[in-house]
């Protein structure tokens, strides 16, 4: 008997890749302000799930690989009216969800399959899904080991980047197929219209915490873990939807955090005064 | 100064966005040493200069030589100083951080900073007066403060070139001197400064050389031979005042 025979064990593991994953590339979402293009990856997936449906390939594989067309079509029609890309993703959006919907709605008999896809089940994770998240993870988390440096910059600063000679569309595309490989690598266990809580959400709240750009990432990390380690705990207990859970605790956190600070903040600047 | 080495030679460019040109007949010489400004109305196509300058903006016409060289391959020695407002003030980064980011070149891919960045970027924080500032987030400085930041993080790249744009804009007297300061030591060691500015007196005080623009160039040289009434109101289309007959004041910018 393997330790990972257990669905809450598989679902455990998976809760602790998905929070890490998500809390560190959300470090980048922020500062890049980018929590609208994910939100947008999300949903621009779902057609190329749908296609993978028809063709009888892994659905993962499809929404991947369609997210990554995605993301191209942003960069190409984004770039060059200033680094805004709210307008391209906006209709990368709606486009890409209709496209799935349209697709969807031509074929009959699948529908029970994508159910799951768009609100997710970390229970029903199997080991393929952890090989892959694993993967993923791993892939994400030594790129920017490795160029974060120059993904900061090109982030902060994009003529300064580029005026170094840093190739800045490079840098753009890696940054938004990481957070791409992430909605993906993040919807078995909270589904395309959750997937975006874990991202934002955990380094949301610890941006809140620090200042500093060197603690955000296991800070983030740690929201991120402890949020979906305690949804699928409440999941298991109470037998609620688990996707929905994390993402409930993922808002609770930053609430409170939220709450926290004002608070604090009032009263030191009360006693600012007062001193 | 004619045996300095000359580091920019603008030969009759011009440089365009696509097919729509900004600026035209560009042609004047830079020498090691010098300083020299960029003034015109806004939308004059400053920044495009500079952006040529980098060759981030096509040459479509004409030549431009920077350090002997086609400005995209001169980068390694180029720095560039953007406006501090441009840059998102909530970004989480510290003051020691953005001015790291001038030693990337040479730090390189995939490498970290060693010893001697590090001392780099505390010595060019230090010649720009903010060395108690390190590890304060950037956003949390004064306009005029991110302004000296961001030339700290050219500093700390030892250029042979700098570019500023437009950095006494909202700038402080503090600050302004201590860029002023800083500027002049980089001149001394033999850099070469372009500097876009609104400020004429500016130009008078730390420019060798003025450069004139509005869309074409209205005059390029000696900073008392083109800072004159008739080239001024030229440049800004009428938009210029004589007062007592040897001094302007620009009505518009």
């Amino acid at each position: 008997m393997n330790w990972l025979d257990s669905t809450v064990h598989r679902a455990l593991v998976e809760a602790v890749l998905v929070g890490v994953l998500g809390g560190v590339v959300g470090v980048f979402v922020i500062a890049r302000r980018l929590p609208f293009f994910t939100m947008a990856l999300t949903h621009a997936t779902f057609p190329g799930i749908v296609i993978a449906a028809l063709l009888g390939v892994n659905l993962y594989l499809g929404g991947g690989l369609f997210g990554l067309l995605v993301v191209a079509a942003v960069l190409a029609f984004g770039r060059g009216r200033g680094q805004d890309f709210t307008t391209a993703t906006g209709i990368a959006l709606s486009g890409g969800f209709a496209l799935g919907v349209v697709l969807v709605s031509a074929q009959d008999g699948f529908t029970k399959d994508l159910a799951a896809y768009t609100v997710g089940d970390v229970l029903a994770v199997g080991t393929g899904d952890l090989v892959a998240t694993t993967a993923v993870a791993a892939g994400v988390l030594l790129l920017l080991a490795l160029m974060g440096k120059e993904l900061l910059l090109a982030a902060f600063d994009p003529v300064g980047a580029a005026a170094l000679g840093l190739p800045t569309v490079l840098l753009d595309f890696a940054l938004l197929a990481v957070v791409e490989v992430t909605v993906v690598a993040t919807v078995p266990a909270l589904g395309t219209i959750l997937a975006v809580a874990l991202i934002v959400g955990p380094a949301a709240t610890a941006r809140l915490l620090t200042d500093r750009l060197a603690p955000l990432f296991p800070l983030a990390a740690a929201i991120g873990v402890a949020c979906a380690l305690a949804g699928v705990w409440v999941s298991t207990l109470w037998n609620v939807a688990t996707g929905a859970s994390i993402a409930l605790f993922v808002g609770l956190v930053f609430g409170a955090v939220f709450l926290g600070t004002a608070v604090r903040g009032r009263v030191r600047r009360a006693a600012a005064v007062r001193a | 100064m004619s045996e300095r080495a000359p580091t920019l030679v603008l030969d009759r460019a011009s440089v365009a966005y696509g097919d729509v040109p900004v600026l035209e007949e560009l042609h004047g010489v830079v020498h090691e040493g010098e300083a020299v400004a960029l003034i015109g109305p806004n939308g004059a196509g400053k920044s495009t200069f500079i952006k040529a300058l980098l060759g981030l903006v096509p040459v479509v016409r004409g030549r431009i030589e920077v350090l002997g060289r086609p400005p995209a391959q001169a980068r390694r020695d180029v720095a560039y100083v953007p406006q501090a407002d441009t840059l998102d003030p909530d970004f989480p980064v510290s003051v020691e951080q953005v001015v790291m980011m001038g030693r990337y070149r040479r730090i390189g891919w995939l490498r970290r900073p060693s010893a001697e960045d590090r001392a780099e970027v505390a010595d060019a924080l230090e010649r720009v007066g903010l060395a108690g500032r390190a590890r304060d987030r950037f956003g949390t400085l004064s306009g005029g403060q991110r302004q000296r930041v961001l030339l700290a993080r050219a500093i700390a790249a030892k250029p042979r070139m700098l570019l500023l744009d437009e950095p006494f804009n909202g700038v402080d007297a503090v600050s302004q001197h201590a860029l002023l300061e800083a500027i002049g030591s980089l001149k001394a060691k033999g850099a070469s400064v372009v500097v876009s500015t609104h400020d004429l007196a500016i130009a008078h005080l730390a420019c060798d050389e003025v450069c004139l623009l509005n869309r074409h160039q209205f005059g390029f040289g000696p900073t008392g031979d083109v800072l004159t009434p008739e080239r001024l109101r030229a440049t800004y289309g009428g938009h210029a005042l004589e007062l007592r007959g040897d001094r302007v004041i620009v009505t518009q910018t």
